[in-house]
């Protein structure tokens, strides 16, 4: 029986790119609406594979994606963003030839009633691309993109938005701002699963973590728990975490220790 | 993932790199063997009418190279297009302009007028467009079928469609018109009204290309799809609505430049669009691959460049391999092409 709260759910997916050659061996995932999910491990792990495969982009060969209780399990792209649900990709995430303002339209282009209102919003939310709306995607920096594909996949105003390490290749500056960004995007409302290699950033703003190891979701805690367990801290987050901002978020002797995913 | 990526592209411009080389070599043996009366056939036509300096006659082969390459530019913009949005270099695209100009003779022979003939012609490229992606491309995609793989098959349907062409039109010579030319003189130049309405109606078609790429939702769409495929998928973009619609638009296309050749060069048969194939590629390669302006940059160019130099040419059969000489030179000073744009990184 699903729980009402969850938004979207992932049970035991089995996934891979090549046929014979799993990916995901059976990762399991439950968020609530609202919240704010990062998922984090080492590389190989299949972090952005899952993000896939919640996505429809990766065939899901075993295993059930659902979102409120409806199973959207290996539905196309374009009939999850109808649903309600955002992709940004890591790399490649805008389209290059067009302006920023066509790019966004691109985001509404199954609601085109609402593209200009969405708009509006979206320079509210990012103005540096208000006023450089018909500048070419293509021609931007790195972190300028990411802002790009954020604001394209918030057009249809999605309930769910997965992210797929949008801090990757980031300055350390765009790095935060991107992260401050994501978690403001989270306040309105919006539900995110966010891929990151930045483990620490991630864990230090998401409200829950899932760690990923050899495809399967190994532990999942409070982002603060997992900062705080011994485990996450040795085998992801390294030996040199220990900087002020962590020591202040994550008190270690108040967070319990993270608790194994029931995924067996 | 991102190596997949660039390896996926690479493997999207593989297939051009054959087509351009298969383009060189063609050329080269056309030179050696000197393929004669339709290379010749504009400038010994310029020669006739200007008979005078040699500035009217520079005149003269710009004006005809203009023409032809508006002509070119209408028949390889679905080229162009088809590339763009699926990686697909379809060498069936010259039978493509060929069917146009079939459809149009048989229309005229069944008694229906030019223009009718025309309009059931461009419907019926259309209408093969739509067919061909529907039954063949689409099901391709679907398997997910290598460009390269997908470009054979198109050689294939190439050679199948010309035979069938042949079977159809039979081995001699149409004509879609039968009335005499009279050329009107203006200052150096001489033009007929059949090349100035086959001109007026290029333009005007490849402005509606170019309005619907750049001021409509569904061209920013396929300019979307043409960039990155993907990515149009999970932006919640149709890529297969957008595909078909682009081969329906290129069968149009197409057939349009078949009926409009056939007019402009008084004659048409089964190989008419076999012929201008390569010089499409090379004209697709030389405005920018995938630009979806560049197939008309790189046509006029191609045009121009044909005709203007034989003027100076010992042979006017040198013209295309001048025209591919210029298209080496361009890529090795600009490998993306004219209008073609190096993508910022980082």
């Amino acid at each position: 029986m699903t729980d009402p709260q969850t938004i979207i759910s992932a049970d035991h997916l089995i996934a891979g790119y090549l046929p014979g050659v799993d990916i995901l061996n059976g990762c399991s995932m439950d968020v609530k609406d609202g919240e704010l999910i990062g998922v984090i491990g080492p590389n190989g792990a299949g972090k952005s594979t899952f993000l896939k495969a919640l996505f429809g982009l990766v065939p899901v060969r075993e295993g059930k994606v659902q979102l409120r209780g409806e199973d959207i399990t290996n539905l196309k792209a374009d009939k999850l963003v109808q649903r309600g649900i955002g992709f940004v990709p890591q790399t490649e995430n805008v389209f290059p030839t067009l302006s920023i303002e066509e790019n966004l339209e691109m985001g509404a282009y199954q609601a085109p009633k609402t593209y200009k209102s969405q708009r509006a919003k979206m320079y509210d939310l990012f103005p540096v691309l208000g006023k450089r709306r018909n500048q070419q995607a293509g021609s931007l920096s790195g972190g300028e993109r990411q802002m790009v594909a954020m604001a394209r996949a918030l057009m249809m105003d999605p309930s769910v938005l997965l992210l797929d390490e949008p801090s990757a290749g980031l300055s350390p500056d765009r790095q935060d701002e991107t992260f401050v960004r994501t978690r403001d995007i989270n306040r309105t409302g919006v539900t995110v699963i966010m891929v990151e290699q930045n483990a620490r950033r991630c864990l230090q703003i998401c409200d829950r973590g899932y760690v990923l190891d050899q495809g399967t979701s190994a532990y999942t805690a409070t982002g603060q728990e997992l900062l705080a367990d011994p485990k996450v801290i040795e085998l992801y987050l390294g030996t040199l975490g220990a900087d002020k901002d962590d020591e202040d978020d994550a008190d270690a002797s108040a967070a319990p220790e993270a608790t194994p995913e029931k995924s067996e | 993932m991102r190596n997949a990526n660039h390896a996926g592209q690479k493997a999207r411009h593989f297939p051009l790199r054959i087509a351009l080389l298969s383009t060189l070599t063609v050329a080269a043996i056309t030179v050696i063997s000197a393929v004669p009366a339709q290379a010749s056939q504009l400038a010994t036509e310029v020669a006739d009418t200007s008979g005078g300096t040699e500035t009217n006659l520079l005149l003269q082969n710009l004006l005809n190279g203009i023409t032809f390459g508006l002509l070119l530019a209408l028949a390889s913009v679905g080229l162009s297009l088809i590339y763009a949005t699926t990686g697909l270099s379809n060498f069936a695209h010259g039978e493509q302009v060929t069917f146009g100009a079939a459809a149009a003779f048989a229309a005229v022979t069944a008694g229906a007028p030019l223009l009718l003939a025309a309009v059931i012609a461009v419907a019926a490229g259309g209408a093969s467009g739509w067919l061909q992606d529907t039954v063949l491309w689409s099901q391709l995609r679907k398997r997910r079928i290598a460009p390269m793989q997908q470009m054979i098959v198109s050689i294939g349907l190439a050679l199948a469609a010309v035979n069938l062409l042949q079977i159809w039109m039979g081995a001699q010579r149409v004509r879609l018109s039968t009335s005499i030319e009279v050329r009107y003189e203006f200052g150096p130049v001489s033009i007929g009204p059949q090349t100035m309405i086959s001109m007026a109606v290029c333009i005007v078609a490849l402005g509606a290309v170019g309005f619907f790429l750049q001021r409509t939702r569904l061209g920013r769409a396929t300019r979307a799809v043409s960039d990155n495929p993907a990515l149009a998928s999970a932006t919640g973009i149709s890529v297969n609505r957008v595909i078909r619609i682009v081969w329906i638009m290129s069968g149009s296309l197409a057939a349009l430049g078949g009926v409009l050749l056939a007019l402009y060069e008084n004659t048409s048969d089964f190989s008419a669009g076999a012929r201008i194939l390569l010089l499409m590629f090379a004209a697709v390669t030389l405005g920018g691959l995938g630009h979806p302006f560049g197939a008309l940059v790189g046509s006029l160019v191609v045009g121009v460049v044909a005709e203007v130099s034989t003027v100076f040419l010992p042979t006017p059969d040198l013209k295309y391999a001048i025209v591919m000489g210029m298209l080496i030179l361009t890529l090795l000073v600009r490998p993306q092409g004219l209008l073609g744009r190096k993508e910022r990184v980082g």
